[in-house]
């Protein structure tokens, strides 16, 4: 009998469930959006800070001790140097699968065939690496150097034949000695001398403009520098830091205890992750670039905390819109009620037969309402971050929780306050 | 006359009647009003207050000299002026010379340090920031170098002709020097090339170097975005002589990626929570009305005409529709500033627009959601709504 009744009014008030199953929807797939991106936002959006270069510098450690201990100016040969081959070691680290992008540089200075001076840069452009973790990589300064403008012609290409001799010259020195894309230029050393072929002219902005760069291999020849790198520039993801990090930073990290240390290390800070890299590089000294790194943590923490309150604003609104729809539907059934009252009905059944039905289509609805929600979170990933948003599969109890509670408190008052009527005055129409 | 003071009467009785109903009706108005005014506000806002913390990044315009000569204060000050006041969050001259520390060459920044901890607020100093004369900011390479640490003593010899060339040419002959002893304030950390530089104010600068008024480049932060900065640069270099301003490209493209990124988010968000908010009121509304059709009928039976029906519904729908936008674009506007003061710690500018436009808009779609089922209502035979058919 309980169930032929909730079957009957499922089905004969179709158009009126359908409509609760609707808004029950429509506040759950808000609710499932919204949690969504709230969780992933942080992801994304420190993917997008990517844009800002690298957060991390690698150099070798003897570097400045060497030219303060000699005296020396910065003369190619005696200044310290990391080798080629342990670049790929930076992406077996804990946190490797955070280091989105690195490039090493070397540098020395030429002269070129006018007999002015200039800085040759060697840099990886789009490096193609497949780790022994079996994942691959383009890595290099075409992602690390986003706001290079290539004026004319484009990125040297590393992964096409031919380009061992390209070169990408900066505004200010192609315009003052007239170069374009396809001229070439010689470049000489102590070491030998090279002919190079423009393949395109950027604009940085900065002191690049007046440099020029090239593949490492013809710095190295050209520096009599054979497998060697100054610097690496890597731009990982990192957790904004906290005081542990902060203590981490400052005191280092053989001053935290064990089970700090443990959390400290697997966590993705930016001091962890030049620490790890520390390790994995021999010789070398990791340090964070403060402007990007500091500036990161900053705008990531006030990005989520203002996705965290709009989406708690969101959840408000739809927990109040099905909690309304949900009441007034209810109290639209006082003469059921009241005839179910006078025909004998206990309060408790006549609670359970309206309580399942709403709880049934709020289910139908809830479920719906997850998948819409789904769409409209993938709309906003793919549209603003050309990126689909992970689901998090904890916003599921999340959501049914919020549903199954907002539910109960729409219809329980309601069904409280109809029952306390007397059959006869509702009936009768007061 | 008499006939709209029964039209008024009849609204505000029947809302007044079916209290419990009708704050039903009125809170889900109310919510959705609230979402409205309180996320446009923050849509409007979020560039400007986001702007503000990509100002961390550090300065995103520089003045050079136009003819590799250097600059004067009168120069940077001209070309600040044509800047709107409000939207310049920091300045910072600077010249470089080289002195010597120990017989070591180091380079030496002269600069004003409360600008400088407003264009490169990413600067951390083991120790304080500068607030007299007679005080240095030693960047950590060089602190490291010549062993210095915060609270150390540092002396700086400026020599007057040049650098001697040749280590003979130091030992031998008299060298017009000028020396000044500072206080190391603070250690300086960047991770770039800042560490190699010891920072001291303009005034001791001149001092040491017995010139004045002569600045290499300043750094200004501006809030403003990537045109906006264009169309200064191209104005401040047409109209201040010997000046010429650029963009940190680095800087201020990136922000204009991640900037447009975050509002295009904000956007949709605002836009999809907004129609969902929307729906959500209308079905409300809707299940409020629709319980009235026995009413609807029974007034038809006594022979009112459909139109005076659907006015006076629709007049209930308007009355709550304004009430509930009016609390609404409060409420939104009390939700907009305490996210702004959470996340940004600034109040937030409030749009007074929005008021008009949210009690506008919470009035159309109650309108509409009464509209549909009061027509619905209106169309059937008395008889048959009366009997509950």
């Amino acid at each position: 009998m309980f169930f032929r009744m909730i079957k009957g009014a499922l089905f004969r008030q179709k158009s009126k469930m359908i409509m609760i199953a609707v808004t029950i929807a429509l506040g759950a797939s808000l609710a499932t959006a919204m949690l969504n991106i709230m969780l992933d936002v942080g992801d994304k959006v420190n993917q997008e800070l990517k844009a800002y270069g690298a957060n991390i510098t690698v150099v070798p450690k003897e570097s400045s001790v060497l030219n303060d201990l000699y005296a020396l100016d910065e003369g190619e040969d005696a200044s310290a140097h990391l080798k080629e081959e342990d670049l790929g070691k930076i992406k077996t680290i804990f946190w490797g699968f955070n280091i989105i992008d690195f490039s090493p540089f070397i540098s020395t200075t030429v002269t070129a065939a006018d007999g002015e001076a200039v800085k040759l840069n060697g840099a990886w452009f789009n490096h193609h690496l497949s780790l022994n973790t079996g994942e691959e990589l383009d890595a290099g300064i075409h992602s690390l150097r986003s706001w290079w403008d290539v004026r004319s012609g484009q990125w040297i290409d590393e992964q096409k034949d031919g380009n061992e001799n390209a070169v990408m010259v900066g505004a200010v020195y192609a315009e003052r000695h007239r170069l374009a894309t396809g001229d070439t230029i010689t470049v000489s050393t102590a070491n030998g001398s090279k002919a190079l072929t423009v393949t395109g002219i950027f604009d940085a902005g900065g002191d690049e403009d007046e440099q020029l760069f090239t593949t490492v291999g013809n710095v190295q020849a050209l520096s009599n520098n054979a497998g060697l790198i100054d610097s690496i520039e890597v731009s990982a993801i990192t957790t904004p830091d906290n005081e542990l990090a902060r203590k981490a930073a400052t005191k280092g990290p053989a001053s935290l205890s064990p089970a700090d240390y443990e959390t400290w290390y697997c966590t993705a800070y930016v001091s962890s992750i030049c620490y790890q890299i520390q390790e994995a590089i021999p010789d070398s000294v990791a340090s964070p670039v403060r402007q990007v790194a500091e500036s990161e943590g900053n705008i990531l923490d006030k990005t989520q905390l203002l996705m965290v309150l709009i989406t708690i604003l969101s959840l408000f609104g739809s927990a109040l819109g099905i909690s309304n729809l949900v009441t007034a539907s209810v109290m639209e059934r006082s003469n059921e009620i009241g005839l179910l009252k006078a025909i004998g009905a206990r309060d408790y059944s006549i609670s359970g037969i309206v309580l399942t039905e709403i709880i049934i289509t709020a289910i139908v609805g809830g479920v719906a309402g997850y998948f819409m929600g789904y769409g409209f979170a993938q709309i906003i990933g793919q549209t603003v971050f050309n990126a689909s948003i992970e689901m998090k599969p904890m916003v599921i109890p999340l959501v049914a929780v919020l549903i199954v509670i907002v539910t109960l408190a729409g219809s329980i008052p309601a069904i409280r306050m109809l029952l306390r009527l007397r059959p006869a005055e509702v009936l009768h129409g007061r | 006359m008499k006939k709209q003071t029964m039209f008024l009467r009849m609204i505000t009785a029947s809302l007044l009647r079916r209290r419990s109903r009708m704050l039903v009706a009125l809170l889900a108005i109310a919510v959705g009003a609230t979402i409205l005014s309180g996320l446009v506000t923050i849509y409007y806002d979020v560039p400007r207050q986001m702007g503000e913390q990509f100002r961390s990044y550090g300065a995103n315009m520089i003045f050079t000299s136009s003819d590799s000569g250097k600059l004067t204060k009168s120069a940077i000050d001209k070309a600040v002026g044509s800047i709107k006041s409000s939207r310049v969050v920091g300045v910072a001259p600077y010249r470089y010379e080289s002195v010597t520390v120990f017989e070591r060459p180091v380079m030496a920044a002269g600069t004003d340090f409360e600008g400088v901890q407003k264009t490169s607020p990413y600067w951390r100093i083991s120790g304080e920031w500068p607030s007299a004369n007679g005080q240095a900011l030693v960047g950590k390479e060089t602190a490291e170098t010549l062993a210095l640490k915060a609270g150390d003593t540092v002396t700086l010899v400026y020599d007057l002709e040049g650098l001697p060339a040749t280590a003979d040419e130091a030992s031998g002959g008299e060298r017009k020097q000028n020396t000044r002893d500072f206080t190391v304030a603070g250690v300086l950390d960047t991770g770039g090339n800042e560490e190699k530089y010891i920072f001291i104010s303009i005034g001791d600068m001149d001092a040491l170097t017995g010139k004045s008024d002569v600045y290499d480049m300043a750094e200004l932060s501006v809030s403003a975005a990537q045109d906006q900065l264009k169309s200064y640069v191209s104005t401040i270099s047409a109209k201040v002589d010997g000046l010429s301003a650029r963009m940190v490209k680095r800087v201020t493209q990136s922000e204009n990626t991640v900037l447009s990124k975050l509002q295009a988010l904000v956007l949709l968000v605002t836009v999809v929570v907004l129609l969902l908010t929307m729906i959500c009121v209308a079905t409300t509304m809707m299940a409020v009305v629709t319980e009235r059709r026995r009413e609807v009928g029974l007034r038809k039976a006594l022979g009112a005409s459909n139109r005076s029906i659907i006015y006076e519904f629709m007049g209930e729908g308007l009355l709550l529709g304004g009430i509930g936008g009016l609390i609404g674009s409060v409420c939104g506007f009390i939700f907009a500033q305490a996210v702004s003061m959470n996340v940004f710690n600034s109040s937030i500018q409030f749009h007074w627009l929005l008021i008009p436009v949210t009690i506008l808009v919470s009035v159309l779609v109650t309108g509409l959601s009464c509209l549909l089922p009061v027509r619905s209502a209106t169309e059937v035979d008395p008889a048959l709504v009366l009997k509950g058919e």
